[in-house]
């Protein structure tokens, strides 16, 4: 199992949920479900921490943090603060694939560092593995369903298929299409009026 | 002026300024005014475990409209260069940091961290003002976000312990 197989049978049942994602389940992600509402992180482990602070922030929205071993045991100490935070609108997703994927391939922890033992330790009130695809779309249906915090983790192999289209965007697209895509369906101005108005 | 008095108007200023959403890791210099946000019931906080990844947290509330602060020590921005650098220098998305200048003059025990705080912010190329007289919160604080807003970059405003009301 990779973890293109477990995105693709959840990307139908995301509706207009805000989509965060770390190296390259990127491609992936925007390859299975093309939107705005999809951004792409750049800062290694603080994938789970921006998802939070939408989570925080728009508390009636769905928001999936699309995680990795690497990213996850690089920010360890953002997971408590998830914790204690609570958002029960976040999702966050872990795979596992014992390797930094998007920086070389070489092994991180998590062969020896369970991501489901340190969220429950976190504070974590609902942290499962999951080992096939159909577990894991159940999983995230049901995390969905009952709006409280959950950790969803895979053990998958590292690789994607070779088709996958690469992104057109950058950071600052990425930021303002997702801002505005915001601005759409939340129905409220989101951005500053920018050089036109007058202060 | 005592520190809580001090605190107080800190967070008035910060509100005044249009923040809603702070972020905060402790020093016992900072604690009062951690206090003061953590009562008020118009501004979300979210007490962090390390000062970068409240960088990820603000930037995250910024994305969905909110204006938003992270209080912590000059040893805390350190630890958050990183994320200042590849999420809001890179992206361009703003936040207030109100940091506490730890080794400041006349401070003993911190002159190491002190003397690289104004260099780092300097060379990340974020603009910063050291904050000393209560009368100047407010508007510091406002213009501070006003540039932070406008230049869509974080800014800093660096807290000394004659604002704090501290010794």
């Amino acid at each position: 199992m990779q973890r293109y197989d477990c995105l693709k049978v959840i990307a139908q049942d995301t509706g207009n949920a805000l989509a965060v994602c770390t190296g390259w389940s990127a491609r992936e992600w925007w390859a299975v479900r093309p939107s705005d509402g999809n951004l792409k992180t750049r800062t290694l482990g603080l994938v789970s921490s921006i998802a939070a602070g939408l989570a925080l922030a728009l508390p009636r929205r769905k928001v999936i943090a699309i995680d990795g071993d690497g990213a996850f045991l690089m920010n360890l100490c953002g997971v408590p603060t998830i914790a204690l935070q609570n958002p029960g609108n976040l999702i966050h997703l872990l795979f596992d694939n014992e390797c930094y994927e998007a920086s070389g391939g070489t092994a991180t922890a998590s062969h020896l560092a369970d991501g489901v033992m340190l969220a429950k330790g976190a504070g974590y009130k609902h942290a499962l593995w999951v080992a096939s695809p159909d577990e894991f779309r159940a999983a995230f249906l049901n995390a969905w369903e009952r709006n409280e915090l959950t950790l969803i983790a895979a053990k998958v192999e590292p690789g994607q298929p070779a088709h996958l289209p690469a992104l057109r965007l950058d950071e600052i697209e990425n930021k303002y299409r997702f801002m505005r895509y915001l601005e759409e369906t939340e129905k409220r101005s989101i951005l500053n009026s920018g050089f036109d108005s007058k202060l | 002026m005592e520190d809580q008095e001090c605190a107080a108007r800190i967070v008035v200023g910060l509100k005044k300024a249009g923040i809603e959403f702070v972020a905060t890791l402790p020093d016992e210099k900072i604690v009062e005014v951690i206090r003061a946000v953590d009562q008020d019931r118009d501004l979300k906080h979210v007490p962090l475990c390390r000062e970068e990844e409240g960088i990820g947290i603000c930037a995250g509330a910024y994305l969905a409209g909110k204006k938003t602060a992270l209080i912590m020590q000059n040893a805390g921005f350190l630890n958050s260069c990183n994320a200042l650098t590849t999420t809001c220098l890179q992206f361009q998305i703003p936040i207030l940091l109100l940091i506490y200048y730890a080794g400041d003059i006349g401070d003993r025990g911190f002159t190491t961290l002190g003397s690289v705080t104004e260099p780092v912010l300097q060379a990340m190329g974020i603009r910063s003002y050291v904050l000393r007289n209560t009368r100047d919160i407010d508007e510091t604080l406002r213009g501070a976000q006003i540039l932070a807003d406008d230049s869509k970059k974080p800014i800093a405003v660096l807290l000394t312990k004659t604002v704090l009301g501290v010794k």
